[in-house]
């Protein structure tokens, strides 16, 4: 009975949003695009709804940050309501943006939903923002598109940057005698052979469903580029359509060849990780948000001399360069305009203007040009692997989960593992995911843009 | 008939539960009835859809239909393990004098155990190198290890035995105290007329512990027909579809497709599932009584 009980309230609220909408640009004193705000700082306790993980770089910053504020504006305190269970923390939170009680501060992807939100006049363009802050130009260009909506829109403040990388154990690649992948049709025949030597190719986590959805988009970044998935979203490409037929084709071929660990659907993260860095598994497709546990002495000792990088392979005749692939600026701060005024706009100036400097002290790469810190106990690859965000190209591969509706996206993930499983045929799954595609996709975004 | 002050103080004294469960129970299902008429995302204002909501989940949502068959086959599983096995644990605990105590705490034991730490345990049993697959390997019967919650075919059975496995002991210990009131001389007199332990279970004492069998069987039926947390933090449903329940299905619809109204829809055919189920029980097992 609980569960709707839950829908009931929110049932109840359902005039809340509706009325925060109208009321965005009039009443509030904070006109949705005016990231200008007249009037004295009143100090006072503000939020932030995120989705990080309790011991980051990002939450210790900023509660360093805040810290130093409070100093100064006696009143001001900032309260961290971190979820970093990602599907947890996108249900809490649009739950709460359902109820209208979204807090001052909250973390979102640029997804089809936070572009209603910011279509409704609920969120501060941060174009804007980053503008009258005059740091916009600090940005590097990749970590802002990343956080942009099709239509170019950015509501959303990145505050990390990485590369999504193929890690791999050279002494396993050596032992079944294979050669780094240089196309996308070669990586299934590497597979093939490691599994051959009896070595778990792929480590893959595959209980959190978005590290298996980044191989989707693979097929389809190389052969059709950026703009497939952006038309495949509204319904106006097919899943049938070439890009799709061959991702669907390519991820059976890895599934046949046994390119995942048995039992993938249920790895967790953690787990996912542990098997590439014990040397169970040979590939390891991760960010480079997670250099301090794979580029330094944090990696265990017989691994630190075997661990090296490749970056997303081509395909023939591919339209994207090598040189582009998954970089993602991560999940964004946006500033709910409902709650804006000229404390938050004081507190935001004052923590973008400290944050990059003491982010790169973190050593990771950060969402702007300042260059991180190398740590004293990296590895030679650690840097390697931070030099190759100076080499990047200019178009970006989003991630599928951050771009199809809800609903799509759901089936798509359920899909995904019974195909990779061999429990369904690539005709199947692009069967099905057309007809989930047809039925969800334009009502979604016709209202999007209703 | 109460005196006058009395039938106030009644009224009175039941007032506030009432009101507790009109409000907290019954005010939320209405309203669920009432949201489930439209089409509703959250941001934009309701849109009033009639019966489409249903008509589409009847009709045209083949992960419903599955999502129902697969909640039928968790209802079994658990009622198997939870009143059948309960009952044959019950009876067994009669048979013995020493320890029984001892028993029937350690069997109650993974009741209050919380959720989480169960689906933990659990997901490291089902695992690739985990308990089941590594006895199987001891035994020599490697050919069946498998990786339990991945597998289409096993999954389901995962994700229902240890929901029906935590609260074997709670069953067993409403079952055993209605056992134990069963009185010994009927027992005695049938033994002496030569009826042998078969008989004097079913003619005397499963009889006489019918009332307290179909409360068990009513609450162990609701309970598996809302059952939702193991399965969703075992496997969220997968892969594919092979554990989607109604509820993990309803709760996704709601909180993660952000279809409120549709998820409002499958939240009322819950209610009305479950008192379907409930009149079922009674009708067939009262039957049985008279």
């Amino acid at each position: 009975m609980k569960r709707s009980q839950f829908l009931a309230l929110a049932a109840g609220a359902a005039t809340v949003p509706v009325l925060a909408a109208c009321g965005g640009s009039g009443s509030g004193g904070a006109a949705a695009t005016g990231a200008a705000v007249e009037g004295e700082v009143e100090p006072r306790a503000i939020s932030w709804l995120l989705s990080r993980p309790a011991d980051g770089a990002v939450i210790s910053i900023m509660e360093q940050i805040a810290d130093e504020y409070a100093a100064e504006n006696e009143g001001f305190s900032l309260e961290l309501i971190t979820t970093p269970d990602r599907p947890s923390y996108i249900q809490k939170y649009e739950t709460l943006a359902a109820a209208g009680e979204l807090p001052e501060l909250f973390d979102t992807d640029a997804t089809p939903f936070a572009a209603k939100l910011a279509e409704t006049g609920q969120m501060i363009d941060v174009e804007d923002l980053l503008t009258q802050f005059g740091i916009l130009e600090e940005f590097r260009p990749a970590a802002l598109d990343y956080q942009r909506f099709d239509d170019g829109a950015l509501y959303m403040i990145p505050l990390e940057f990485g590369l999504e990388v193929f890690w791999y154990n050279t002494a396993l690649f050596e032992e079944a005698g294979v050669e780094v992948p240089t196309t996308l049709d070669e990586m299934v025949e590497v597979c093939e052979t490691l599994r051959g030597a009896d070595i778990t190719p792929i480590a893959v986590g595959g209980q959190d469903a978005w590290p298996l959805e980044r191989y989707v988009a693979y097929q389809p970044f190389r052969i059709a580029g950026p703009e497939y998935i952006q038309e495949l979203k509204r319904g106006d490409a097919a899943f049938a359509d070439e890009p799709g037929t061959a991702s669907a084709e390519w991820l059976a071929r890895l599934g046949e060849v046994e390119a995942f660990e048995p039992g993938f659907s249920s790895v967790g993260y953690a787990d996912a990780q542990a098997a590439f860095t014990s040397g169970k598994a040979a590939i390891y497709n991760m960010g480079t948000w997670e250099l301090p546990n794979l580029a330094t002495e944090e990696l265990p000792e017989e691994m630190r001399e075997n661990i090296a990088f490749f970056t997303l392979p081509v395909t023939e005749g591919s339209v994207t360069a090598e040189n582009e692939y998954v970089a993602p600026s991560g999940i964004g701060v946006a500033v709910n305009a409902e709650t804006y005024d000229p404390l938050v706009r004081d507190f935001l100036e004052f923590a973008l203007g400290r944050y990059p400097a003491l982010y790169a002290e973190s050593g990771l790469l950060g969402p702007t040009t300042v260059d991180p810190v190398i740590p004293e106990n990296a590895l030679p690859i650690y840097e390697e692997a931070i030099a190759a965000a100076e080499d990047l190209g200019e178009a970006t591969l989003m991630p599928w989960d951050t771009q199809l509706d809800p609903t799509t996206n759901s089936r798509l993930q359920q899909e995904l593992v019974l195909l990779v499983q061999g429990d369904v045929t690539a005709e199947e799954f692009l069967t099905t995911m057309d007809s989930t595609l047809e039925e969800n996709a334009p009502r979604y975004f016709e209202d999007a843009e209703g | 008939m109460l005196p006058h002050r009395s039938r106030t103080s009644v009224v009175l004294f039941l007032a506030p539960p009432l009101l507790l469960f009109g409000g907290g129970v019954l005010l939320p299902i209405v309203q669920s009835l009432f949201l489930s008429f439209f089409q509703w995302d959250g941001i934009f204002p309701m849109e009033f859809v009639g019966l489409e909501n249903y008509r589409r989940l009847l009709f045209g949502d083949d992960i419903f239909w599955t999502a129902f068959g697969n909640q039928l086959l968790y209802l079994v599983i658990c009622l198997v393990l939870q009143v059948g096995g309960g009952l044959l644990v019950a009876s067994l605990l009669l048979t013995i004098t020493k320890g029984r105590e001892v028993f029937k705490v350690l069997y109650l034991m993974p009741a209050v155990i919380s959720t989480p730490a169960i689906a933990l345990l659990f997901q490291r049993i089902y695992g690739g190198d985990g308990l089941i697959n590594t006895m199987l390997s001891a035994v020599g019967l490697d050919a069946l290890a498998r990786p339990w919650l991945s597998d289409v075919s096993t999954v389901l059975a995962a994700v229902s035995i240890p929901e029906g496995w935590r609260f074997l002991g709670l069953y067993t210990v409403i079952l055993y105290a209605a056992l134990l009131a069963v009185p010994r001389e009927q027992e005695e007199a049938a033994a002496l007329d030569g009826a042998n332990a078969w008989t004097v279970f079913t003619k005397i004492r499963f009889p006489h512990i019918m009332p307290v069998f179909i409360t068990t069987m009513i609450m162990a039926t609701t309970y598996a027909l809302r059952g939702f947390d193991i399965p969703f933090l075992l496997t969220n449903g997968g892969p594919g579809q092979a554990s989607e329940l109604v509820t993990t299905y309803m709760y996704k619809t709601a909180f993660t497709s952000g279809h409120y109204g549709y998820a409002s829809a499958i939240s009322v055919f819950i209610v009305v599932e479950c008192l379907v189920a409930v009149g079922l029980i009674l009708f067939s097992l009262r039957r049985k009584d008279a």
